[in-house]
C-alpha cells in the first residue's frame, strides 16, 4: 500500500511550477503546486499529513520564501522543504538551511538535477516516516507491558491460593495479599524480607530453601502440609530458572485445605458415628440366630436351619463390614498406630500364622513360615501389625486353591525389615493390580464370586503400612500366584 | 442347686439371646439392663457369677466392674466381660489390658457361641 508521494512546489513564475510538475508527475510522484507563500501556507495546514516535500522559491512578490519557510516550520518542524534560489546566491540558501531547509537547489537547474535533490529528500522522508513508526511502536509496546503489569499484578493480587516469589538469596521478593493473610503476617514484615527475618513456620522455610537448592535442570516441584494454629495450607515450591538453566529464585504457592481436613474429618466421624450404630443391632440379630441355629428355642426343621444358616453368614458379613469401616476410619483418624513400641516382627507373625494353622488345613494348604535367626526390631503397634499379616495371610488361604502352597517370609533389606507373603493362588490380572489397594475394590472374576469379602482389607493393610512410613507392593501372575512385599523401617 | 447368673447389657434381645442360652444349660438368669441398674441387681440378687456388657449408656461395664471389684461383698463374684467386637484387627492385647485393670475374670467377645459361652461360665463357677 504505497500511497502516492505529495510533492507541493511554491513559486510565482508559471514555468517553474508547470516545469516541476511535469518533470516530477512523470517518476510518479503527486504535485501540487501555490503560486504565493499565503497559498502554499494554506496548502500546508490542510495536507500537512499527506505533504513529503516541499519545493519553495525564496525569491517571491509578497511573502519572500524565508518568512514561508519560516512559518511552515513552525507548523511542523519534519517537513522537508528544498529551497529554490537565484543563480549563485549562495548566502540565502545558506541563511534557509540554518532556518531549517533540508536542501537547496539553484536556479537554473536540469530536470535531473531536480530529481536528484527530491529522490534524496524523499529518502530521508522514508527514514523519517519509518523512525515515527518505530516510535509509535516502542510507544504501544510500552503501554502493552504496563498493562500486562497491572494485569498480572491485579490476577496475583486476587487469587485465593497464596504466592510467595523469593529471589536467590531467599528474600521474598513479591507476596500477594492472600499469602499474608494465610501466614498471619503483613506485606511489611515480608516483602523485602529474608526468610528467616519473617518469623514464618519452619517447614515452610525449609520448603522454599529445598527448591532454591533443586540444582538438576528440569522442573521440579516441592509439595508439603503444614498448620499455622487452625490453619491447614499446602505448600508447593517450584524453582524459577535462567535461560542458563540456573536457579535464580523460587515461586511459591499456598492453598488453605482448612475446609478439606474439616470435610475430612466429618466424614470419618459419620462413618464412625453410622457404624456404631449399624453394630448394636446386627449384633444381637447374629446373637439371636445363634440361638435359634443351636436349638435352644426349639427344633428346626432342614430347611428353616438351611435359612437361618444362610442368613447367619450374611449378617456376618455386615458385621465384617461394619469392623472394616471402623479399622479404616481410625487409621484414618490416626487412632489406631498410636501405640507404637520396639517389637520383634517374627514374633508377631509366628503367632498370625499359628492361629490361621486350622483355616490351612481345612483346605489342604502348605502353610511355611521362614523367619531368620536374627532380625532388627521395627518400631510398630503390635495390633496393627497382627492386622495386616492376619489380612495377608487369610487373603492368600482365600484365594489359594486346595492342595496349594502359601509361605511367609523375613527378611532385611538396606534399612527396612522386609516381610513377604507368598502363595500359589489364582493370581491377579493386570489390569487389577493398580486398584487392588483401592477401597471397596474387589477382583471380580468367576473364581472370586464365591469368596466373600469386604474389599476393604488392603486398603486397611496399606493404610497400617503408610501408617508405619514403609511401603507395600504386589506381584502377581494369573493362575500362579501372588507376593505381596511389605518394607518397614527398622527401630 | 441352680447357680444364678446376672446378665448386664442394655439390649434386650441380647440379653433373651444370652438368657435362653444359659437356661438351656439349667443357670437361674436374672436380667439387668443397664450398669446402675445392674450393680443394684448385684447387691440384692445375690448371683453367682455376672456376665457384664461393656458399652453401656448409663454406666459402662468397666467402671461397674471396677465399683464391684472395690466392693468387699461383692469382690469375689466373679465378671465374665462382655466385649463388642469392634474391629477386626485383634484387639486381644487391649480387652485384656482393660480386663486386667477392671479386675475382670475374664472376657468374650459379642456375638458369644454357646458352647464358648458355657465353657468359659463353668470354669469360672469353678475356680
Amino acid at each position: 500500500m504505497c500511497e502516492q508521494v505529495k510533492i507541493l512546489v511554491i513559486d510565482d513564475e508559471q514555468i517553474i511550477r508547470d516545469g516541476c510538475s511535469r518533470i516530477l508527475s512523470k517518476d510518479g510522484w503527486g504535485v501540487i503546486t501555490a503560486e504565493n507563500g499565503n497559498q502554499g501556507l494554506n496548502i500546508i495546514q490542510e495536507k500537512l499529513e499527506s505533504l513529503d516535500v516541499i519545493l519553495l522559491d525564496l525569491m517571491m512578490p509578497g511573502m519572500n520564501g524565508m518568512e514561508v519557510l519560516e512559518k511552515a516550520l513552525s507548523i511542523c518542524p519534519n517537513l522537508l522543504i528544498i529551497v529554490i534560489t537565484g543563480y549563485a546566491t549562495v548566502e540565502s540558501a545558506v541563511e534557509a538551511m540554518k532556518k531549517g531547509a533540508y536542501d537547496f537547489i539553484s536556479k537554473p537547474f536540469t530536470p535531473d538535477q531536480l530529481r536528484i535533490v527530491v529522490k534524496r529528500a524523499l529518502e530521508r522522508r522514508a527514514l523519517q516516516k519509518e523512525a515515527e513508526l518505530l516510535r509509535l511502536e516502542r510507544e504501544r509496546t510500552l503501554r502493552d507491558i504496563a498493562t500486562e503489569k497491572s494485569r498480572i499484578k491485579t490476577i496475583i493480587n486476587c487469587m485465593v491460593d497464596g504466592i510467595l516469589v523469593c529471589d536467590r538469596e531467599s528474600c521474598i521478593v513479591l507476596c500477594n495479599p492472600a499469602a499474608t493473610l494465610m501466614l498471619k503476617s503483613s506485606e511489611s514484615n515480608l516483602l523485602g524480607k529474608s526468610l528467616s527475618q519473617c518469623n514464618l513456620p519452619i517447614e515452610l522455610s525449609n520448603i522454599i530453601e529445598e527448591g532454591l537448592r533443586a540444582n538438576e535442570r528440569g522442573y521440579t516441584s516441592v509439595s508439603h502440609e503444614l498448620t499455622i494454629g487452625e490453619t491447614y495450607l499446602r505448600a508447593h515450591t517450584a524453582p524459577v530458572r535462567n535461560d542458563l538453566g540456573e536457579v535464580i529464585g523460587s515461586v511459591t504457592v499456598l492453598q488453605d485445605i482448612s475446609h478439606l481436613k474439616e470435610l475430612d474429618r466429618m466424614k470419618s466421624e459419620f462413618i464412625a458415628m453410622v457404624t456404631h450404630e449399624l453394630r448394636a443391632p446386627i449384633a444381637a440379630i447374629e446373637q439371636q440366630l445363634t440361638v435359634l441355629l443351636n436349638k435352644i428355642a426349639g427344633e428346626l426343621t432342614e430347611k428353616q436351619e438351611k435359612i437361618l444358616l444362610r442368613a447367619k453368614e450374611r449378617v456376618k458379613g455386615l458385621l465384617d463390614l461394619i469392623k472394616d469401616l471402623l479399622d479404616l476410619s481410625k487409621i484414618e483418624a490416626g487412632k489406631m498406630v498410636q501405640y507404637k513400641e520396639p517389637l520383634y516382627l517374627g514374633e508377631v507373625i509366628q503367632k498370625v500364622v499359628d492361629l490361621m494353622r486350622v483355616d490351612a488345613e481345612q483346605k489342604k494348604i502348605d502353610l511355611q513360615l521362614f523367619l531368620p535367626d536374627e532380625i532388627s526390631i521395627i518400631n510398630a503397634d503390635r495390633n496393627s501389625m497382627e492386622g495386616i499379616f492376619t489380612n495377608l495371610i487369610s487373603n492368600a488361604i482365600k484365594y489359594t486353591p486346595e492342595g496349594g502352597r502359601v509361605s511367609i517370609t523375613l527378611s532385611e533389606e538396606g534399612s527396612f525389615v522386609k516381610s513377604q507373603v507368598s502363595d500359589t493362588g489364582i493370581g491377579i490380572k493386570k489390569e487389577d493390580l493398580p486398584r487392588i489397594f483401592d477401597k471397596f475394590y474387589r477382583v471380580k472374576t468367576s473364581q472370586t464370586r464365591q469368596i466373600v469379602g469386604t474389599g476393604l482389607g488392603l486398603s486397611i493393610v496399606k493404610s497400617i503400612v503408610d501408617a508405619h512410613m514403609g511401603s507395600i507392593s504386589v506381584e502377581s501372575e494369573e493362575g500362579k500366584g501372588t507376593t505381596f512385599t511389605i518394607l518397614l523401617p527398622k527401630g | 442347686m441352680a447357680k444364678k447368673i446376672l446378665i448386664v447389657d442394655d439390649d434386650p434381645d441380647l440379653v433373651e439371646a444370652v438368657s435362653m442360652i444359659l437356661e438351656s444349660k439349667n443357670y437361674e438368669v436374672s436380667a439387668a439392663y443397664g450398669g446402675i441398674e445392674g450393680l443394684q441387681k448385684a447387691k440384692t440378687e445375690n448371683p453367682d457369677l455376672i456376665v457384664l456388657d461393656v458399652m453401656m449408656p448409663d454406666k459402662d461395664g468397666y467402671a461397674v466392674c471396677k465399683e464391684l471389684k472395690a466392693d468387699p461383698e461383692l469382690s469375689k463374684i466373679p465378671v465374665l466381660l462382655l466385649t463388642a467386637v469392634v474391629s477386626k484387627i485383634p484387639t486381644t492385647r487391649y480387652t485384656q489390658q482393660m480386663g486386667l485393670e477392671t479386675e475382670a475374670d475374664d472376657y468374650i467377645d459379642k456375638p458369644v457361641e454357646p458352647e464358648v459361652l458355657v465353657k468359659r461360665i463353668e470354669a469360672l463357677l469353678t475356680k
